[in-house]
């Protein structure tokens, strides 16, 4: 039998009983469409996280005090017997190749213009905020590249804290008191928006050793570093390594690559798509049960067509790969149908919820028509063995 | 007919066919388990949280120097503030008739060493009652003694990590270890409890709070932990909180306290709507086997058309074809919901040796949800099958052989 005969053969065999057909490529059609949207979803989740954390760059190194094994938030941020200092950051910003230094720290204090009054967050930074985490001043400038152990007292808002606190007054050298202290303005940041729930907008900067100061600590939070595209990150994390224990003579720190953790955040997230894709594919297997059933309902209602195939010579191969062909054909149609179904209800609830981020990855929707016609071939197999072991004598007497 | 009569007469229907009605039992069945899997699943998650939050003490109030306006966002967790929240604020919140217990800390971290052995550890500066707010128990020795909080004792108690990694076997009760630049002597060692929330009191080493103070140079406090007179003293002990605080900071509100309850309820509400999507991803399956049981009964009705004309020339109506049809999807749902179950119940037991720590038992109101989502789909995708039976004309159907 010549190929093109068997799928003709196959596809009548399908279009006769339509409301049958229809019905098991349903069936697979669901399993495959939940699959595709419940994937497009996790991944979309997936695009939406990386690229919150990889707003503020992908060359990013950050020190911070203790020497911590596993992640999680180590005590040492809040207190430690050996400080990181305004001092190593500029040690590390003189190192080669480093581009630019923020020495960090945080904390949260009452901001006042006049009467009005707003607890925010204050972010201890250097003037080269701007470069190392990616962001844009929208009105006046950034700190001033003042010698970070005598930093004037001038202070940059964030969006948020500039429209509550002063309205539609204009900022640029007003003077306002944070913590009681007095601060002049100098610009305000452009407006970044919300990252997983936390405001970046509702806080003010200013320099590092008054902020220091202000919270009567010693040691930094963080030293963030960004490091030039082509230069090797395990060199530099050598480097910043080797100098760190130089001046502190041992290792207290701990060291994180901003590709580090954005491995840790994909590998999870993967992770949660793949076990998300896997509850779906429930219903896939479901729908192969289906297929099965289908299928071997209609080679015992088929048996006197196969008696007579098989006495005309067709051989066992031939009944074989003909109802193989027949459920492989049937679950592609359901992939295919599924596919459509999933894509489209992916890009709908995109565009109907744009707060919920999708994306169809093209990988896994090969892999789940293949999947689908994987299904129909092993679903097809027990069926087809049956009708090509049927005895021609015996199946044609049936009828 | 009788209702007696219907059961039988579906149930020769179907055991007629053993293979297909096997098959669709199977995919039923594959259905309601996956359903009741993943609910237990769900719901031993949760348990294992609730189990964990109330781990860390009971009638729990948390006092956290800082506060950001805009509620619902997170509190400021790191709480470095201008104005410290001291050991003389958290004793004065004692004072307060709702408050029970009071427990001030101050975290850092910093080498503990031991001969020649040095290890870097988080370092809990806390008083007595510690033990108390949070359940600890001891495997050597006693907790910090009781006494004025503003002394700072030379003494120390080691998570049994912390313990084992320097002194291996040996008893370390009596001896010196250097913390930073001062030497503290050990006088216990915390039992074994495993992670709670991210901190792992492993390995950690507690000193009293005016000794860690002393060690990190500061005045401030990380947390105050409180505990309640009870479950509705809790309001009453937030509001006295804040008043207290108030006016120790010279009218200033700057400090944020949360209550154990609201903690739990937002993580309560988080997991069981995630237990509630995984389920209902899980049904999208039982309609899968819904249409399969459609196909299969369309299938039947015209295979047994003669049957049916056979019955409606001896006096059945419509409705009692309908009845015959609709009562051969429900006992396929049924007994596949049954199979369903005992696959779930299987599955759980496997899980349940497999993760002992996770007690993983599905809910009633799951069992009960998926078997009757079961029950319904057979019904409702019955319905199209028996109707299209219950309209056969008797003298085309007879008439066909």
């Amino acid at each position: 039998m010549l190929i093109n005969d068997s799928a003709k053969l196959a596809t009548a065999a399908l279009s006769s009983q339509r409301m049958r057909s229809f019905l098991t490529a349903l069936g697979i059609a669901v399993g495959i469409a939940s699959v595709v949207l419940l994937t497009s979803i996790g991944e979309g989740i997936h695009k939406f996280v990386l690229s919150e954390f990889t707003q503020f760059g992908t060359n990013l190194i950050a020190v911070s005090p203790g020497k911590t094994t596993t992640a999680g938030i180590s005590g040492a941020i809040i207190s430690n017997v050996r400080p990181l200092s305004i001092d190593d950051a500029l040690a590390l910003g003189r190192s080669p190749k480093i581009l630019g230094v923020v020495p960090f720290v945080q904390g949260n204090a009452p901001v006042e213009f006049g009467k009005h009054s707003r607890r925010t967050y204050v972010f201890g930074v250097g003037s080269q905020v701007p470069t190392v985490w990616q962001m844009k001043v929208g009105m006046g400038r950034f700190l001033p590249d003042d010698d970070p152990r005598t930093a004037r007292a001038f202070a940059v808002l964030g969006s948020t804290v500039k429209d509550e606190l002063l309205g539609s007054v204009n900022p640029l050298g007003r003077r306002i008191r944070i913590g009681g202290e007095r601060y002049r303005v100098i610009g305000v940041m452009e407006s970044k928006g919300q990252m997983l729930g936390f405001d970046l907008d509702d806080a003010v900067y200013i320099p590092t050793q008054r902020a220091l100061a202000m919270f009567d600590r010693e040691s930094l939070m963080e030293i963030d570093m960004i490091y030039g595209g082509d230069s090797n990150v395990d060199d530099i994390v050598k480097n910043v390594k080797a100098l760190l224990m130089d001046r502190h003579g041992a290792e207290d720190f701990t060291i994180t690559t901003q590709e580090q953790m954005l491995d840790v955040l994909g590998s999870v997230l993967n992770i949660l798509t793949l076990a998300v894709g896997a509850l779906g594919g429930i219903s896939l297997l479901v729908g192969g049960v289906g297929i099965l059933t289908i299928m071997t309902i209609s080679v015992n209602e088929r048996r006197a067509e196969i008696g007579l195939l098989r006495a005309i010579g067709a051989g066992r191969g031939q009944i074989l790969s003909l109802f193989i062909g027949e459920a492989v054909v049937l679950s592609s149609i359901g992939g295919l149908a599924g596919l459509m179904i999933g894509a489209g209800g992916a890009w709908l609830l995109g565009a109907v919820v744009p707060a919920l981020p999708t994306h169809t990855p093209w990988l896994y929707v090969v892999l789940a028509e293949i999947l689908a016609a994987l299904i129909g071939l092993m679903a097809g197999v027990l069926p087809a063995h049956r009708a090509a072991n049927l005895d021609p004598i015996e199946a044609l007497r049936a009828e | 007919m009788k209702s007696g009569d219907v059961i039988q007469f579906s149930w020769k229907a179907l055991s007629g066919y053993p293979t297909r009605t096997l098959l669709m039992i199977l995919a039923m069945a594959i259905g309601v388990a996956s359903v009741i899997l993943l609910t237990a699943l769900g719901e031993g998650a949760r348990r294992f949280v609730t189990d964990e939050f109330t781990s860390l003490g009971t009638y729990l109030l948390i006092v956290l120097p800082g506060r950001s306006e805009t509620t619902g966002g997170p509190p400021p967790l790191l709480g470095e503030t201008p104005r410290d929240l001291t050991l003389e604020d958290a004793l004065s919140l004692i004072r307060s008739s709702s408050i029970r217990r009071m427990a001030p800390i101050t975290v850092g971290s910093a080498p503990v060493s031991w001969k020649h052995r040095d290890r870097e550890v988080t370092v809990l500066g806390s008083t007595a009652e510690l033990f108390e707010i949070r359940h600890l128990s001891m495997a050597q020795g006693r907790f910090i003694p009781a006494g004025d909080p503003s002394r700072g004792l030379a003494v120390c108690v080691m998570g049994y990590k912390l313990k084992k990694e320097l002194f291996g076997n040996q008893s370390p009760l009596g001896e010196w270890v250097r913390i930073g630049d001062r030497r503290f002597r050990v006088i216990g060692v915390l039992a074994k409890k495993g992670q709670s929330l991210g901190l792992d009191m492993g390995d950690v080493v507690v000193v009293p709070v005016a000794s860690a103070q002393a060690l990190f140079n500061t005045s401030a406090l990380f947390r105050i932990l409180l505990q309640a007179n009870g479950r509705e003293a809790i309001p009453k002990a937030k509001k006295a909180v804040l008043a207290t605080i108030r006016e120790r900071h010279e009218g200033e509100d700057d400090v944020t306290v949360i209550t154990q309850d609201a903690l739990l309820s937002t993580f309560d509400r988080i997991l069981v709507a995630m237990t509630l999507s995984v389920a209902g991803i899980a049904a999208i399956s039982l309609s899968v086997a819904g249409i399969l049981i459609m196909n299969v009964m369309l299938i039947a009705v015209s295979q047994r058309t003669t049957e049916i004309g056979l019955l409606k020339a001896i006096g059945a109506r419509g409705t009692h074809i309908l009845w015959l049809f609709l009562a051969e999807s429900a006992i396929l749902s049924l007994i596949g919901a049954g199979f369903g179950l005992i696959l779930a119940f299987l599955g759980n037991w496997g899980l349940g040796h497999a993760f002992p720590k996770l007690s993983i038992t599905a809910p009633i109101w799951a069992l009960a949800a998926a078997v009757s989502v079961a029950l319904l789909t057979g019904l409702v995708f019955g319905v199209l099958p028996a109707r299209r039976a219950a309209r056969l004309d008797p003298v085309q159907a007879l008439s066909r052989r």
